[in-house]
């Protein structure tokens, strides 16, 4: 999806913003209308309107499934998903990109973050690949138009069952240790005391 | 092309294009600046490493106050103090950062009632009253007003050291801060004639320090070698903060951040009202002793207190551990709290965390990091890195990949606020979420966040509720300025059907604790918004 194309903007001239029709066979949580809002320089200088237009590796993305975003092949691993993230950000990060193209390579980096967000979440990752092989080839998935109601809830539950198993973990483990009832600062000192200990 | 000569800087204060990045004349290296609530700290990228500059004192670590006993203000950078007990005047305002951009209906305003000058409330939702006590009469100030002093003063040191004039800085900044507070914090940068390049909330400073680190000892190549998780924990005088990081190969991609405004300050106050009668908490020879006393407690099991407050009130008291404890114990399990949100945000299983680092105390936990400096070094590594410098040896082959802090969204669903853009959302982003009328005919919508402003979206042509899709779009850039872009969509047309409307925010100035109040008194649901449903 095209949210953030400041170069698409310049490119169709009289219209500042760019709307898709819905198509009416796409999976209802996927995008189906795509808003284009301007870059965040608003007032660009001739100059750099003129390359944007001739020379911008942005404008060749837009159709990029997220693996061609982050360069990786379909069959690749998640340490290899994460470097390959890392890199893109060395290059596209605005601290990082060089002063004449932060707008550009700004957009780029959004793109390569939700591709990253995307790939390196299993289930979200595994969802992508099944619609990737019916044909759709979406760059974006951030932008459903129920992100909030279905995201959200999911997520929290997800992750609120883990942490309970572990925290649960957690606390039996330092009850074991401590069957009196050493207030957490006193614990420490004790383990600070005992590795002083050992140590001399 | 030649560039105009002139340009008209924004009304708004915080403006992308003015932050936006490095300017063309470089290299000017912008300086950190930590801003403690007791102490700051100053230091450059001197070519080869970070350079933590002194005052005339030989001192790095610099108190922040301000005095304003004489004509012209005088702040802890160049003043030199008689002794402890001339802070506690009146004259001297410190604490600017527990203070600066809170209303004084907000409890961390309220608590700060016990300090030495004055700070008055009329729990309204205004901006509370701040005033140092000069030849017996209270002159008003503010905190963006202290503050800016105090940084005049770190700006002129900086020059001075530096033989050049200092412009750019990167600043650390506490991570519970609102982006009205970010505001007021650049207000007063602004007047003390600095620029702030970066906001780095400060665990997120000491995580770049530490992908430093990391890269110098494992010479990976630039965003290659493994991935090293590690927890950030950072408490000062007035405020706790937790980082999750995910570093490798000098990329720092912070995970997820928490903090709260709970410090130092905190358990200074708590003892005080433990140990001393009510009438008494503001004394300020009460408030050096406790301080004291705190400090020895580090290293004994309890200690002795004797205080002449003067007028026959003489505190003497035996406070130990286990007492200074339970009368702390919220801060503690506040501080819990904290590391508990953020590792469930960062979604890490606690057994895969590499490293603890532990910044901000007074004791020295993790090895290579000194606690007190940590913050403005990593905030100096930053300003060199955005800066556009590079290092021949790779000490600069750095990068921070910064989250937010705060969820930023809109009022919708009758009362509730939604996020457009969650919480631990890496930065620069971009999210946008589709709503909806709730009345039919409703040609009106409000945009409504009661921290950062609202506007009003007209023209919504008459149809059914539920009909008409209104996109709000967020969009924070490096330099974290936000920016809310709403349109207005019906189903068919090709575009929006009334001219965009793009605003930056914060919008509102003080006093925007009244303007919940009267929104809903002149407008009730009138122009409400929900969250637009799945369509089947």
């Amino acid at each position: 999806m095209r949210c953030y194309k400041g170069s698409s903007i310049l490119a169709t001239g009289h219209h500042p913003f760019f709307y898709k029709r819905p198509i009416s066979s796409l999976p209802a949580s996927f995008p189906s209308t795509t808003l284009s809002y301007p870059t965040r320089n608003r007032f660009l200088s001739t100059r750099i309107q003129a390359r944007l237009i001739h020379d911008d590796p942005v404008k060749q993305s837009e159709d990029l499934s997220f693996y061609d975003l982050l360069g990786v092949t379909e069959s690749v691993s998640l340490p290899e998903i994460k470097q390959a993230y890392k890199q893109l950000a060395r290059k596209y990060h605005p601290d990082v990109s060089p002063p004449d193209r932060v707008e550009e390579y700004t957009d780029r980096f959004i793109r390569v973050q939700e591709a990253y967000e995307t790939l390196s979440d299993p289930s979200r990752r595994v969802l992508y690949d099944r619609y990737l092989s019916m044909g759709f080839s979406f760059s974006f998935s951030g932008r459903r138009r129920n992100r909030y109601h279905e995201e959200v809830v999911d997520e929290k539950s997800e992750w609120k069952k883990k942490w309970q198993t572990q925290l649960s973990g957690l606390k039996k483990r330092s009850n074991q240790r401590d069957n009196n009832s050493m207030s957490w600062a006193a614990r420490m000192r004790r383990q600070h005391h005992t590795s002083e200990d050992s140590s001399s | 092309m030649a560039e105009p000569a002139y340009t008209v800087a924004s009304d708004s204060e915080n403006t992308g294009e003015e932050k936006s990045s490095s300017s063309p004349s470089l290299p000017e290296i912008a300086v950190g600046i930590d801003i403690g609530t007791s102490q700051c700290s100053i230091a450059v990228w001197n070519g080869s490493q970070v350079h933590i500059l002194r005052n005339t004192r030989n001192q790095k670590l610099i108190k922040s106050f301000v005095t304003f006993k004489d004509e012209v203000p005088a702040g802890g950078v160049s003043n030199q103090l008689a002794h402890e007990q001339e802070m506690l005047t009146g004259a001297a305002v410190f604490n600017m950062k527990r203070l600066i951009g809170r209303v004084d209906t907000d409890p961390v305003v309220h608590a700060s009632k016990n300090l030495p000058f004055l700070v008055q409330t009329l729990d309204i939702g205004v901006r509370p009253f701040i005033a140092a006590l000069v030849n017996n009469a209270w002159r008003s100030t503010t905190p963006e007003e202290v503050l800016a002093i105090f940084l005049v003063e770190l700006r002129l040191m900086a020059e001075t050291q530096l033989k050049r004039a200092v412009r750019n800085v990167v600043l650390t900044v506490p991570v519970s801060f609102s982006r009205f507070q970010l505001t007021r914090i650049e207000r007063a940068c602004a007047m003390a004639g600095l620029h702030v390049l970066r906001l780095m909330p400060e665990p997120t400073a000491v995580a770049l320090l530490y992908a430093q680190q990391q890269q110098m000892t494992s010479h990976d190549s630039m965003g290659s070698g493994s991935e090293r998780l590690a927890v950030i924990f950072n408490m000062g005088a007035g405020y706790c903060d937790v980082a999750v990081t995910a570093t490798a190969g000098g990329v720092s991609q912070i995970k997820a951040l928490a903090g709260s405004a709970v410090g130092g300050e905190d358990i200074l106050q708590n003892t005080m009202k433990h140990i001393a009668p009510p009438s008494k908490e503001a004394s300020g020879l009460l408030r050096v002793a406790t301080q004291d006393a705190i400090h020895r407690l580090s290293k004994q099991e309890s200690v002795q207190i004797e205080v002449d407050l003067g007028d026959g009130d003489v505190v003497s008291k035996v406070l130990d551990r286990l007492e200074f404890e339970e009368v702390n114990k919220k801060v503690f399990e506040e501080c819990e709290r904290l590391v508990v949100q953020c590792l469930r945000d960062a979604k890490v299983d606690v057994g895969d965390i590499d490293d603890v680092i532990m910044v901000g105390g007074k004791e020295e936990i993790y090895k290579e990091v000194n606690p007190l400096e940590a913050a403005v070094r990593g905030a100096a590594l930053e300003g060199a890195v955005t800066s556009g410098i590079h290092d021949p040896f790779g000490s600069l082959d750095l990068l921070t990949i910064q989250a937010t802090a705060l969820a930023v969204g809109v009022r919708a669903n009758g009362n509730k606020f939604i996020p457009v853009i969650p919480r631990n959302t890496m930065v620069p982003a971009r999210r946008d979420l589709f709503f909806t009328t709730v009345h039919d005919d409703q040609k009106e919508a409000l945009i409504v966040n009661h921290l950062l402003g609202y506007f009003k979206i007209v023209g919504i042509p008459p149809s059914p509720k539920g009909v008409p899709e209104i996109n709000v779009c967020m969009d924070i850039d490096a330099s974290n300025a936000l920016r809310v872009f709403a349109a207005v969509l019906m189903p068919g047309s090709k575009s929006p059907v009334v001219p965009v409307i793009e605003v930056r925010m914060p919008t509102v100035d003080d006093g925007h604790g009244w303007c919940a109040q009267a929104l809903n008194a002149k407008f009730g649901s009138a122009l409400d918004l929900v969250t637009l449903q799945r369509k089947v």
